[in-house]
């Protein structure tokens, strides 16, 4: 295959010298949940819809419901996993995605403010997340699903070595 | 009058000189208490605006009023001519006269409430009737600032300053309208200030050497105004040059295709109204080239001890001055049809000015740049580009192709994902910035210096991740820079990743700091106490 083939390949997403720390997977039962509040009462409208009309092609539409389910229900686990974030001596990593995957480096002086979100499904999960900002609208380090008191923990982390570190633009 | 914001709230610190900027701490919002030790009521010195202000801003509602009329007249005409027979004409004029005498009232009103002071940490400014505002720009967070002079201010000799500090839209500072002389003289005192230097009328008066803290209350109330940095001028477009540069633009094309169309519409047709379905694109099309005419006209540079100035604008006067080290990154842009002439568009980011079509205006650096001058602009924000031969790296930039004058390119099997471009695009790191070129139809080189680097990233998609490729985003402020190099060999971008996160961290520990003058050693006989860039000391905060 073509990436055998490929010369000095090696894993650009994982860096050697870099432990990653997975976030918690009540994340994918929050994630699940979100999906069932929107999609649940799509389907039993559809479902009611087909039942009431009585057509069997109108079962299509359930049915593709259902599969998109499937889907997520397969895909959700694993975008999850794939979510790590890790704190080197300078700066922060962010790693996410399965087909689209992206790296972020974030150094600790260019931090401007950190937020820390939690949702009201969110809490009930016991998660929260937590975002990274830097003078540039363009760098997208968020962390979802981290135990409150890892988001606190990091949240005081990177203000202090932020401060530490500073900068100015 | 006689108390100088500060000496009383101050710890008995460092002596001398302006307390050092308050560590602005992350993760806490901005409006912690130890943004400023000046409290308000502190603050001495608040001035007005120019009387004529309500005047000239009243005008702007009656404008908007009209506006607004005419495009409810445009609807229907035929009810407005009728409207306009008879007694309704005078029923018009009477209401216009009643909506401008409002909105002059309203700006009279506001104009009364608006102040601002200028302390030697911040400029304060107080506005609003019902919901009041205070506002409080710290000089040292300073990113720019631009006396605007609109038509109507130019004609009656007014300017409005506008500070802009890098908290996001709405955040600019605006001193409206102001005698442009005062504008003028408030600004070079602005710069200053930010530069870190001191007001001459004070250090005047602080002779004694044994450290006690001088009894300021003798300072003339009435500062000795700050001199005007010198300058000298780097280069000009001609009229010409940018009337022809913007008839070549990527729009008149399309715009005469587009005429060229309506025309042969009508004409096949035999109906003169189908050819009305492409008025409006071609009033936008025309609104394009009259924004970019206006606004690059008269464009001048200069390069003055407290950053570049830049002067351009037929109706609308700007005066915009970026400090040293306020620009964050810098592209140079080439179409098609500019490529025989070798014209660039020279733009910057700087922090602030990026926020929607305040973009298309104000982050200008050369409309219309020779190959020479868009090396000088280079030159105005890089002076030192780190290698030794810049003019051959600029070149390779600009035009060149593949390997050549160490650049780091796309391997061939991208061309897979990229067919066209896959030679161009590639990235040069210099010991002071990174170099990533792009494009081979329409060509555009970003450099951004070491220090400037906000966050990096790296990014693959399914495709490339067969190909054993990815693509390196460098993350800078908002505005149109924002570099990126795709599709290079994973390990070579995850390689450039992981120096280019360390390059721009020992950068920014020797960067100049934000108060620009105490990295030069300038004339302040208070910098020395200190280390001139060490950064904010990490106990301050505790």
């Amino acid at each position: 295959m073509t990436s055998d083939a490929v010369p000095g390949t090696r894993e650009p997403f994982d860096p050697t010298d870099v432990t990653w720390t997975p976030v918690s997977s009540r994340l994918i039962g929050a994630r699940l949940t979100v999906t069932g509040i929107v999609l649940g009462p799509v389907l039993v409208l559809l479902v009611l819809l087909a039942v009431l009309v009585g057509a069997a092609w109108l079962w299509v539409f359930p049915a593709a419901v259902v599969l998109l389910v499937g889907w997520i229900l397969w895909l959700v686990p694993r975008q999850v996993r794939a979510l790590a974030y890790a704190e080197r001596a300078d700066d922060l990593l962010v790693r996410r995605g399965i087909m689209f995957r992206s790296l972020v480096v974030v150094p600790y002086g260019r931090m401007q403010y950190v937020d820390v979100n939690a949702g009201p499904i969110a809490r009930k999960f016991q998660i929260a997340s937590v975002q990274l900002h830097t003078a540039s609208s363009a760098t997208s380090a968020s962390i979802e699903g981290l135990p409150p008191h890892e988001a606190a923990r990091l949240r005081d982390r990177m203000a202090s070595r932020g401060e530490a570190r500073l900068a100015g633009l | 009058m006689t108390s100088t914001p500060g000496t009383p709230a101050s710890p008995p610190g460092p002596p001398l000189g302006p307390p050092g900027p308050p560590p602005s701490v992350p993760g806490r919002p901005s409006s912690a208490p130890d943004v400023d030790t000046t409290r308000d009521e502190d603050v001495t010195g608040w001035r007005r605006m120019h009387p004529v202000t309500p005047a000239l801003k009243g005008w702007k509602v009656l404008v908007a009023v009209l506006a607004i009329g005419w495009f409810q007249a445009g609807e229907n005409i035929e009810q407005a001519i009728d409207l306009l027979q008879g007694r309704g004409f005078l029923l018009i004029i009477g209401g216009f006269l009643l909506v401008g005498l409002i909105g002059f009232g309203y700006s009279a009103v506001a104009w009364r409430v608006t102040r601002f002071a200028v302390t030697d940490e911040a400029v304060h400014l107080r506005t609003g009737i019902l919901f009041r505002q205070q506002r409080q720009a710290r000089l040292d967070r300073l990113q720019a600032v631009d006396v605007v002079q609109p038509l109507l201010a130019r004609l009656v000799g007014l300017a409005e300053l506008k500070l802009e500090v890098a908290g996001g839209s709405g955040s600019a500072v605006s001193l409206a309208f102001l005698r442009e002389a005062e504008a003028e003289a408030l600004r070079a005192e602005l710069l200053a200030l930010s530069a870190g230097l001191q007001r001459p009328g004070v250090v005047a008066v602080q002779t004694p050497v044994d450290g006690t803290v001088p009894d300021v209350a003798g300072a003339p109330a009435v500062p000795v105004p700050f001199e005007v940095a010198p300058e000298r001028e780097v280069y000009e477009l001609p009229m010409g040059r940018l009337v022809s540069a913007t008839l070549r633009s990527g729009t008149v094309p399309v715009l005469l295709l587009m005429i060229a169309g309506a025309i042969t519409l009508a004409v096949v047709s035999r109906d003169i109204s189908a050819a009305f379905v492409l008025v409006a694109p071609l009033f936008a099309g025309v609104t394009f080239v009259w924004s970019r005419i206006n606004q690059g006209a008269n464009f001048r540079a200069a390069i003055s001890p407290d950053g570049i100035r830049l002067r351009h604008g037929l109706t609308e006067a700007r005066a915009q001055t970026v400090p040293p080290g306020r620009v964050q990154a810098i592209r140079l842009r080439q179409g098609p049809l500019w490529r025989g002439p070798d014209w660039w568009r020279v733009e910057i980011n700087v922090a602030g000015y990026g926020q929607g079509d305040q973009q298309q205006r104000d982050t200008v650096l050369h409309p219309v740049a020779t190959r020479g001058e868009a090396m000088t602009a280079l030159w105005l924000v890089l002076p030192d580009l780190g290698v030794q031969d810049p003019t051959a790296l600029v070149v390779a930039a600009l035009t060149g192709t593949d390997e050549q004058d160490g650049f780091t390119v796309a391997p061939r099997r991208s061309r897979w994902v990229d067919p066209v471009g896959w030679r161009r695009h590639g990235v040069r790191v210099t010991e002071r910035a990174l170099v990533t070129r792009s494009g081979r139809i329409w060509r555009s080189v970003d450099v951004v210096p070491h220090e400037r680097t906000q966050s990096l990233g790296l990014e693959q998609g399914p495709i490339q991740r067969r190909l054993g490729l990815a693509s390196f985003v460098l993350h800078s402020t908002p505005g149109p820079v924002a570099p990126r190099v795709n599709h290079l060999d994973a390990g070579v971008a995850a390689a450039l990743l992981d120096e280019q996160a360390e390059r721009a961290r020992t950068a920014r520990a020797t960067a100049t700091p934000e108060q620009w003058m105490r990295a030069v050693g300038a004339p302040t006989p208070t910098t020395n106490a200190e280390p001139t860039n060490a950064p904010p000391a990490a106990g301050a905060g505790a």
